[in-house]
């Protein structure tokens, strides 16, 4: 077993020298990723236990810049023939692609560490203590209460380290750790069968991960959805929990801020900078510097440092999100959301998005609402380019004069949300973190709901 | 060859001396993308992705690890965790799993003919001249995406009940859509192609000219149609549309993985399931199909599966542990994406067989219905067999004759009703969905396909208002 010290310094010096390389065969510039990680992953499916896992992954991708043309290749074969193939490969691709002045890699910037995002803990938990975790939240689901089936369940933890370094003296290296705990079930009562409904978490420190909260927190959900019947149609408000707010609300947020999406007329937020784009009451901040969460890093996939970014202030938009290729489209420097793996091409992409609580408790909340409906969860398509919506509304419950009065099922949603969203008119101050996103519960007002 | 042949010689050393179920499956993919679109080079990418995945079955459990290396040492230490992973996770497994008996491969399963594959300059050439002639199909066109995909494999699967074997595969497409703009409307379409082979069989099954511009012509098409009038109707569905259905609303529902945790299909072998003029088969052994598995990633050698029999249930898709369950053998139906994942069962190529209809007849036979050609965007199914597809191009037919374009239309149903009502099958066939991917907790390249069906379909459904 090697120290993770050896560990590093392999790494990096495999970085440095295919860099070295690189520019020696003529590379105006290069850049090289590598990563290497472990990884344990236990599930259950229909509450037994199904193929524990384990994986162990090293890998590099090297990007070279020649007159302005880009080639990218990668491979986790690292003998010296696959690294010169891959290599070769990289430059082969950029000689026969067309020059754009807007490839160019970043020069190096002092990077601040994130604290806790590495957890020697997980890097030492066994298999065998892993399978344990997950019947654990098998085991309190079903303990809940005994008509919840759990459909599957997984226990998983990756560690790793990545590396990061350019030819123009870029060198980026962080340890990290992500484990994650899901259950997917519901409850069957009789003939009464209740929506099908998820819960999880995840975390960079393995003791924020409490497998029997998960579970019994799934049972609570899929048992609160028995005995729905189904609603006239109506127009009212809408109540969307976080677990819909990530598909609905977060979805196409993350599509339409991506300045590459901006860049080619996707967004509906092309030109939008420094205007409202929804209502004051909403304010999402990218913050990839919270302690043990998910998307925490100090650096982005070019090495570019990354920092806070206030996207969304009060319903006005401020920042699209930049890689150094679409920064410079737009005269700009990257703020640091290169995302992706070694075996990519870098992309765009958010770190942990937070999403500002409001000042009202969710039960004053649907207080305020006479006629709605708390949608749990939300199964359908949303097209990002138009914001147009339509779907399902599971474990739904309907709400009549403040009060929840029963859940209901068959109960469909469709609308735009880029007109909802200028539409909310409360947010909770309750918080719920779902993986790298943390969201209140959002109020919208005018929404169509379809029942039967 | 020389290499290749250690290759397996140390996987069958390092089962050998072990007293369980092992499974090692060394498997390197060289995956290229090339991707451009309006007007640029989006990106290339080259990834090579090797690796092997070890399966221990130990005391009715499985344990399953997958790593970089592979050197003897490697292999040997992946080995043992596997079977520590088994006997880690076996007191916790309720029911125990067993293997049916199975044909194994051994030897060499060449897919393709790897002679003549251009080097990757002239095939981002080729495709940057595609998209270039997109954007000059027409003044209309304001988006353009010309991507290529392919996966070229090379495999050694050995396990040690007795496989030994070598495959090498390849697996390209290519898939286009153009937008088109016109008075303050805006329409697209999507068009794609993949098979099992090299470059010159890519585009000897079909032009990247041919898609572009039948792309360019649908969503221009698009623009002057109306939509449909939603309601019941008798439709005819194209090839593609039958590959579809049989993959996604049938298909998934005999996975006996499936039919264990309930599926629709749960008991009803020997039953009729749909109209005898309907025969369903799974066959992973179509050359140049993009489903093409001659050897199945447990080893098991690839034989065609007849689902449905003129209308009568009679098989599902099977694994080793499956068939054991169902007291049978599997056909070569478990695969696995890469190294890393663990083989789970999957279709291969699923298709209906052609009948004795004439296209023109069928058509001739409809007094108010639709000609529906090619899935639009990603469809829906599950375990009830329930579906909604939506239909890149639909062709009213009124008193017999075929009419114009209409848009915006889904299908929707339930599959067994709808092969239940089909009263025509054409003659003509064809397996043409390979460009797709299917998701199944892992992505898998499958193919699909058949003859034109003349069936009742629900038409609009979820969309209208």
């Amino acid at each position: 077993m090697m120290s993770r010290g050896v560990i590093c310094v392999q790494g990096r010096e495999l970085c440095e020298t295919l860099v070295n390389e690189a520019v020696r065969l003529g590379a105006d510039e290069a850049e090289v990723c590598y990563t290497r990680s472990r990884k344990l992953e236990v599930m259950f499916e229909k509450n037994d236990l199904q193929v524990p896992k384990g994986d162990h992954y090293e890998g590099i991708g090297i990007r070279v810049i020649r007159d302005s043309k880009q080639g990218f290749a990668s491979t986790n074969i690292l003998s010296r023939e696959s690294l010169d193939d891959t290599l070769r490969c990289a430059l082969a691709i950029a000689s026969a692609s067309p020059p754009d002045l807007n490839h160019w890699l970043p020069e190096p910037s002092k990077i601040t560490p994130v604290s806790e995002i590495y957890d020697q803990a997980a890097e030492d938990l066994e298999l065998r203590e892993a399978v344990l975790r997950g019947k654990l939240l098998v085991e309190a689901a079903r303990g809940f209460d005994s008509r919840v089936t759990v459909d599957s369940a997984a226990f998983g933890v990756e560690t790793g380290i990545k590396f990061i370094v350019n030819s123009k003296g870029v060198q980026a290296g962080e340890d990290s750790s992500y484990i994650w705990c899901v259950g997917m079930g519901f409850a069957r009562d009789g003939e009464d069968v209740s929506s099908f409904d998820a819960e999880y978490v995840v975390s960079c420190r393995l003791h924020d991960i409490d497998p029997q909260a998960v579970g019994r927190r799934l049972a609570e959900r899929v048992v609160k959805s028995l005995g729905a019947a189904s609603v006239p149609g109506f127009k009212g408000s809408v109540i969307l929990t976080p677990y819909a707010g990530l598909d609905l609300l977060i979805e196409p947020f993350v599509f339409s801020i991506n300045a590459e999406n901006v860049q080619n007329g996707q967004s509906q937020w092309k030109g939008k900078l420094g205007s409202r784009v929804s209502s004051p009451l909403l304010s999402i901040t990218d913050d990839p510097t919270l302690p043990a969460q998910a998307g925490s890093t100090a650096f982005d996939r070019e090495g570019v440092p990354t920092k806070p970014l206030a996207i969304l202030e009060r319903g006005v938009l401020n920042h699209y999100l930049y890689n150094c290729y679409t920064a410079r489209k737009d005269g700009l420097e990257s703020n640091g959301h290169a995302v992706g793996t070694d075996q990519q091409v870098p992309g765009i992409g958010v770190t942990n998005l937070v999403v500002a609580p409001g000042e009202i408790s969710f039960e004053d909340m649907i207080a305020g609402i006479s006629r709605g409906l708390v949608v749990n969860r939300y199964s359908g398509s949303v097209d990002p380019v138009s914001g147009d919506f339509s779907g399902v509304v599971k474990g739904g419950q309907y709400i009549e004069s403040g009060k929840i009065v029963r859940p209901v099922k068959e109960v469909m949603i469709a609308g735009n949300i880029y007109e909802l969203i200028r539409r909310i008119i409360a947010v909770s101050k309750e918080v719920i973190t779902l993986g790298n996103v943390s969201l209140p519960y959002v109020a919208i007002d005018g929404c169509s709901i379809t029942g039967k | 060859m020389k290499e290749v042949d250690t290759l397996l010689d140390l996987l069958e050393s390092v089962v050998a001396g072990i007293d369980e179920y092992v499974e090692i499956r060394y498997h390197k993919r060289i995956e290229t993308i090339i991707d451009a679109r309006n007007a640029s080079l989006r990106k290339v990418e080259r990834r090579t992705l090797a690796g092997a995945g070890v399966r221990s079955l130990v005391d009715g459990c499985w344990g399953f690890v997958s790593t970089t290396d592979v050197s003897r040492e490697g292999l040997a230490s992946a080995v043992r965790e596997a079977v520590q992973a088994a006997k880690a996770g076996a007191p916790l497994r309720d029911e125990k799993v067993n293997l049916a008996p199975a044909s194994l491969g051994t030897g060499k399963f060449i897919y393709y003919d790897d002679q003549g594959e251009p080097d990757i300059s002239q095939k981002i050439e080729y495709v940057l001249n595609a998209e270039k002639r997109m954007r000059e199909a027409s003044a209309l066109v304001v988006g353009s995406i010309v991507h290529y995909l392919q996966y070229e494999d090379e495999k050694f699967i050995v396990t040690s009940d007795g496989a030994a074997a070598h495959i090498k595969d390849n697996k390209p497409s290519f898939h286009v859509t153009a937008t088109v703009f016109r008075d303050g409307k805006r329409e697209t379409a999507t068009k794609s192609s993949g098979i099992t082979g090299g470059w010159d069989d890519l585009i000897k099954k079909k032009a990247l000219s041919e898609l572009v511009d039948n792309a360019v012509d649908v969503a221009i098409k698009k623009l002057d149609a109306d939509y449909a009038k939603g309601g019941r109707y008798t439709v005819i569905l194209d090839p593609k549309l039958v590959g579809i259905l049989s993959h996604e609303a049938i298909g998934h529902t005999v996975e006996a993985d499936f039919v264990l945790s309930g599926s629709i299909v749960q008991g009803k072998l020997g039953q009729k399931v749909a109209s005898e003029l309907v025969t369903l088969v799974d066959a992973g052994s179509v050359d140049g199909a993009a489903g093409m598995v001659l050897v199945d990633d447990e080893g098991v050698l690839s034989e065609p599966t007849v689902i449905i029999d003129k209308g009568v249930l009679e098989s599902y898709l099977h694994n080793r542990e499956s068939a054991a369950i169902f007291g049978t053998t599997p056909h070569g139906n478990a695969r696995a994406f890469t190294y890393r994942d663990e083989p789970i069962i999957r279709m291969t190529n699923t298709f209906i067989m052609p009948g004795e209809s004439d296209l023109e007849e069928m058509i001739s036979g409809i007094d108010e219905g639709f000609l529906l050609i090619d899935l639009a965007h990603g469809g829906q199914a599950d375990s009830s067999a329930e579906f909604m597809f939506g239909v890149s191009e639909a062709y009213r037919i009124e008193n017999g004759n075929l009419e114009g374009l209409v848009k915006g239309v889904t299908i929707s149903g339930q599959a067994f009703d709808v092969l239940m009502s089909v009263d025509a099958v054409s003659s003509d066939f064809q397996i043409d969905t390979g460009a797709g991917h299917c998701g199944k907790w892992q992505p898998a390249k499958v193919d699909g396909g058949g003859p034109y069906l003349r069936c009742q379909v629900t038409v609009g459904g979820w969309h209208d208002e």
